[in-house]
């Protein structure tokens, strides 16, 4: 830990606690991101902390007691230090992750953080803020999706299951949203279905927020499933040409081949998938086995010639 | 006198003076960090504190006296401490979703920076902080701490405006390149973070994927003084792709599809800032776009099936046909052959 970054949490840490009189040790570490032990040692530190002549009444009087932390003396440590540039920009920047579901409220909190900043750091801030770009392409649909989330609100939408043929209509009570690979999701209870399902943003029809609440489930989590499993049953072979990017997206369980290609096992579970997936290399993969999944692979290709 | 200890004396120091503080007086207040060596030595680690204090934020500065007061060093209170930010219940609640999914997506440039600034704006929110409900993953390639410390390091390269070295292991060659660039910024586009700079051995802008980066090291000479600029109305859209046939590889050529049921509705959504419109003849949606690499297209289009349907340019309808051809014959059913 470098000397700014302690420094940086022992000037949060003080008016924090001088806020919160009685804080739990637990509940301070959890905030500040540290262990109990770098906790107590920062505590340790900061009663040592004081300015000249160093008489007693000079020193911060910060404490443990039960278990609990109070500050007493906080030797004009009442607020955190303004925001600087680079902390700005960073959650500025961040921000932009939910570009379409923020609307107005984005461009008004980032107006608000430029407002806080030391005095003439704006412009600075403006150029750090625009060094990092997380604009992900995010659907119009994230807004009212977080909206329902926060108010706690049932949503119906029309969705579209790839494979079944036109829209289905849906009802669910919005948990969270996931932006995996840049693809966003929507974990929610199904009511129709009664089940947890994840849900893909953009196919999403006519969304409307309905009026209906519900109480969220603290438990519910959703996993995007990941095919690359080693004790996965299909076999899929790669060219040499597109050897070294299959390699970066699995790493050792991809199998180098002698010709210099590799062979990766994945799930076999979702046979569209998987068949999307591989006409995705244009000819430069093969499923060598199951005999099913390669038979659905050529009755893809075959969709396409049209024959 | 343990440096944290002597620099967050100097802000309690500071904080409650009423008068600016002359040099002698602060070698009086801390003698054993500031006496007993020699003046300069003495005045180059106060200088150092001072930067460190300014960096985090500690308006600290010289002024000149005059009649009523004296010459020394002050800070300016005011400018110091956080005011209430004053956020709306959605504004917080937009930052705080965003900034903790950054932070569990485990590599955001300025983390530190980053998780700093979401305690210093839920400070005044009480217990009223809206519990965060979106989270991010990025690719299975972005796993890994080295990734996050990369990103934190071209972070600070950024906003210090310092060259890096860095070994970087390109898919396209067998070994390693070692390349100085002068980072412009970070480019996250589908759960993958770019690094967009100019690169001194090929004299020009170029984008690095950050997790192809095997070793950085950002230029520590002269660390206040900046190595470059960013060139004036540079952007990052001119040079990274956001879908797969936006890669550079080629001139741009106007590519024309056809999709028709299930994808009829998904143009706008499948192919971001392209014109889709009804075809004249009816049947289904004609979607125009410029292509820079058509392979990336044709690929994409290869997984949507046949509702999605390559028409123009000539060639691509006919590369659309090799592809599936070559397909078809790897995955026709072979004779069983004996081990």
């Amino acid at each position: 830990m470098s000397v700014h970054e302690r420094l940086r949490r022992l000037l949060f840490l003080v008016p924090f606690v001088s806020s919160r009189p009685g804080i739990s040790v637990e509940e301070l570490a959890r905030a500040l991101n540290v262990s109990r032990e770098h906790l107590l040692e920062d505590l340790d530190l900061l009663t040592c902390v004081g300015r000249p002549p160093f008489n007693p009444d000079d020193y911060i009087d910060i404490y443990v007691e039960n278990d609990r932390v109070y500050v007493d003396l906080d030797q004009r440590l009442s607020a955190p230090p303004r925001l600087t540039v680079g902390e700005a920009s960073a959650l500025a920047a961040s921000a932009e992750l939910l570009r379409p579901a923020a609307g107005d409220a984005l461009r008004s909190a980032v107006e608000k953080l430029e407002g806080v900043l030391p005095p003439g750091a704006g412009e600075r801030f403006r150029e750090m803020y625009r060094k990092i770009d997380a604009a992900v392409e995010a659907p119009e649909a994230l807004g009212p999706l977080t909206r329902a989330i926060h108010e706690r609100r049932e949503v119906s939408f029309d969705y579209a299951t790839p494979g079944r043929g036109g829209l289905e209509s849906r009802r669910v009570r919005p948990h969270e949203l996931l932006s995996h690979r840049g693809q966003w999701y929507l974990q929610a209870w199904d009511l129709n279905r009664q089940d947890d399902r994840l849900f893909r943003v953009d196919r999403m029809q006519n969304l409307a927020v309905t009026d209906a609440t519900f109480q969220p489930r603290e438990d519910a989590r959703a996993e995007v499933p990941n095919p690359a499993r080693t004790n996965a049953a299909v076999r899929v072979r790669f060219t040499r040409l597109v050897a070294p990017y299959v390699r970066e997206r699995f790493g050792e369980d991809a199998r180098l081949l002698a010709d210099g290609g590799v062979e990766v096992r994945v799930a076999g579970d979702n046979e569209r998938w998987l068949t999307q997936w591989v006409l995705s290399f244009g000819g430069e993969a093969e499923v060598l086995e199951p005999a099913s999944a390669r038979a659905a692979v050529a009755r893809a290709a075959k969709a396409v010639l049209g024959v | 006198m343990d440096r944290t200890e002597r620099l967050l004396d100097l802000v309690a120091l500071f904080l409650d003076a009423r008068e600016p503080i002359s040099w002698a007086e602060l070698r009086e207040h801390f003698p054993a960090d500031y006496m007993g060596i020699s003046d300069d030595a003495a005045e180059r680690k106060f200088e150092r504190d001072k930067a460190e204090l300014l960096e985090l934020g500690f308006p600290l500065s010289y002024i000149q006296g005059d009649d009523e007061r004296k010459d020394g060093y002050i800070v300016d209170r005011d400018a110091y401490y956080l005011p209430e930010v004053d956020l709306t219940k959605e504004e917080l609640a937009v930052l705080y979703a965003a900034g903790s999914a950054a932070l569990t997506s485990g590599a955001f440039p300025g983390r530190d920076d980053l998780s700093h600034a979401l305690r210093k704006i839920g400070f005044f929110a009480g217990n009223a902080l809206p519990t965060p409900r979106v989270r991010m993953e990025l690719g299975s390639e972005q796993d890994g701490p080295q990734l996050a410390a990369h990103l934190e390091a071209l972070w600070d390269a950024c906003a210090s405006h310092k060259w890096v070295q860095m070994s970087y292991a390109s898919p396209k060659r067998p070994d390693l390149t070692e390349r100085k660039v002068d980072p412009y910024g970070l480019v996250l586009r589908r759960g993958i973070w770019t690094l967009v700079g100019y690169c001194h051995l090929r004299q020009g802008v170029r984008t690095f994927l950050v997790h192809r980066i095997r070793s950085l090291k950002a230029n520590t000479a002269r660390p206040r003084t900046p190595d470059f600029e960013v060139p004036e109305g540079f952007s990052f859209d001119n040079h990274v792709a956001s879908s797969p046939w936006q890669h550079r590889f080629h001139e741009s050529v106007n590519a024309r599809l056809r999709l028709t049921g299930e994808l009829l509705t998904r143009g706008p959504s499948l192919f971001p800032g392209a014109t889709v419109a009804p075809a004249e003849d009816g049947e289904g949606v004609l979607v125009e776009l410029p292509v820079t690499f058509l392979d990336g297209l044709l690929r994409f289009c290869l997984q949507l099936g046949p509702e999605c349907r390559v028409e123009a340019p000539e060639d691509a309808r006919q590369r659309v046909k090799d592809m599936a051809s070559s397909i078809l014959e790897k995955h026709t059913p072979r004779e069983e052959v004996a081990a």
